[in-house]
């Protein structure tokens, strides 16, 4: 399975909005960006194809997609995943949420940008994270 | 002079006005108060937060707003004592600001009012809240009696009461579960449940008693127009309906 992240290539108000409560927080944010993240099979251009036909969850007019190297978090960012995919239907064994064209729902992946376009470090991050994008009732943080 | 009672309006909040129309039908001094006027609201003795979408829910519901500076306020009042009451994504402001349950630290949830289930959808429906406390347990409920029934609509999307088995215990163990939803007689059962909330739970008081937080709308079912079984007089509070919060509430500031 491969990991693609899709984002929006409109405004991303609510991306907008987190990186206006951070900095108000004291966190050192100038830049944020925001995606969904979802597991395919398949590789190469045909998975972007895959992604690009699956109506659910990718409209032209407003996404990208982005074929991660490996499907883990980037420098500088979070993967938030739900604790309980109780309500999320239909499932896969694993828990995750499927799409019309078969992928399988991940996290929501926030990457944070400090100063000249620089990720931010971990620490920062972890703050992020702790007080304002993550609930740990409801959510865990991947790193 | 009576206590006055503010009504915080977030960008996005959509339920000030039936909420403070009751509130003053209930005799209270109510007030709306805007986010662009967060620096008057220390002044006020009492806070309703009012169901909506603040800040269209961004992140989740209730995380933007409550970070909010006019929180900053509520946050103080609320722990000088001040009584403060959220209904549905008021309610949900609250758990994300840590007032309630109030079991971690401020702005450090504990819990959540999430995703409804097993169906994720928004679910509109007549429910009814039995009070799961002594009374006198919150300052909010005093003056309903013992296993009250109150009537209102649950209107959410993200109603479900969720944490981890750990909180879940110290919300019990704490005496923070208010209410429970129950059907018209008081009966408790998963039936009367429209969200598949844990411990049915419909709302939470903090510690002290003068935070409570309430998922369903009793504001929407308070006056003979809008309460299920409706009587002559459109504009008459109902005497059975979700209104009997709202006057506990006002009383409490008397």
């Amino acid at each position: 399975m491969k990991a693609v992240a899709i984002g929006l290539k409109i405004p991303d108000n609510t991306a907008f909005t987190a990186a206006v409560a951070l900095r108000r927080l004291g966190i050192a944010v100038e830049r944020l960006e925001r995606s969904e993240i979802w597991f395919f099979g398949g590789d190469g251009s045909a998975l972007v194809e895959r992604v690009k036909a699956d109506e659910t969850i990718f409209n032209p007019n407003k996404h990208y997609v982005t074929v991660l190297d490996e499907a883990v978090p980037r420098s500088g960012e979070v993967w938030i995943e739900p604790l309980d995919n109780v309500t999320l239907s239909p499932s896969t064994n694993s828990g995750r949420a499927l799409s019309k064209g078969g992928g399988e729902k991940g996290g929501t992946a926030w990457r944070l940008f400090g100063p000249n376009e620089a990720t931010l470090d971990r620490e920062s991050l972890g703050s992020a994270v702790e007080r304002l994008l993550c609930n740990p009732a409801i959510e865990r943080a991947v790193y | 002079m009576s206590a006055r009672i503010a009504v915080p309006v977030f960008p996005g909040t959509n339920s000030e006005d039936e909420t403070l129309r009751l509130l003053r039908d209930c005799g209270g001094d109510a007030e709306l108060v805007h986010w662009s006027q967060a620096s008057s609201l220390a002044q006020y003795d009492a806070y309703v937060l009012a169901g909506g979408f603040a800040y269209e829910d961004r992140i989740r519901a209730g995380a933007i707003a409550a970070h909010d500076r006019m929180m900053d306020s509520v946050i103080e009042a609320a722990e000088s004592g001040k009584l403060v009451f959220g209904i549905c994504n008021g309610a949900q402001i609250l758990l994300e600001a840590g007032l309630v349950p109030g079991t971690g630290s401020i702005r450090r949830p504990t819990a959540a009012f999430t995703r409804n289930a097993p169906a994720p959808h928004f679910v509109c429906k007549h429910v009814y809240l039995k009070l799961a406390i002594d009374p006198a347990r919150c300052a909010i409920t005093a003056a309903l009696p013992e296993d009250a029934i109150v009537p209102a609509w649950a209107a959410h999307a993200e109603g479900r009461l969720a944490a981890t088995p750990e909180h879940l215990r110290e919300i019990v163990a704490g005496g923070h579960l208010a209410f429970v939803y129950a059907d018209s007689t008081g009966a408790v059962d998963d039936g009367a449940i429209p969200n598949g909330s844990a411990l049915g739970c419909a709302g939470l008081v903090n510690r002290a008693g003068n935070v409570l937080a309430i998922m369903p709308h009793p504001e929407r079912d308070a006056w003979n127009f809008n309460h299920l079984d409706r009587r002559e007089g459109d504009d008459v509070l109902a005497t059975s309906g979700g209104s009997v919060l709202f006057r506990s509430f006002v009383q409490a500031l008397s």
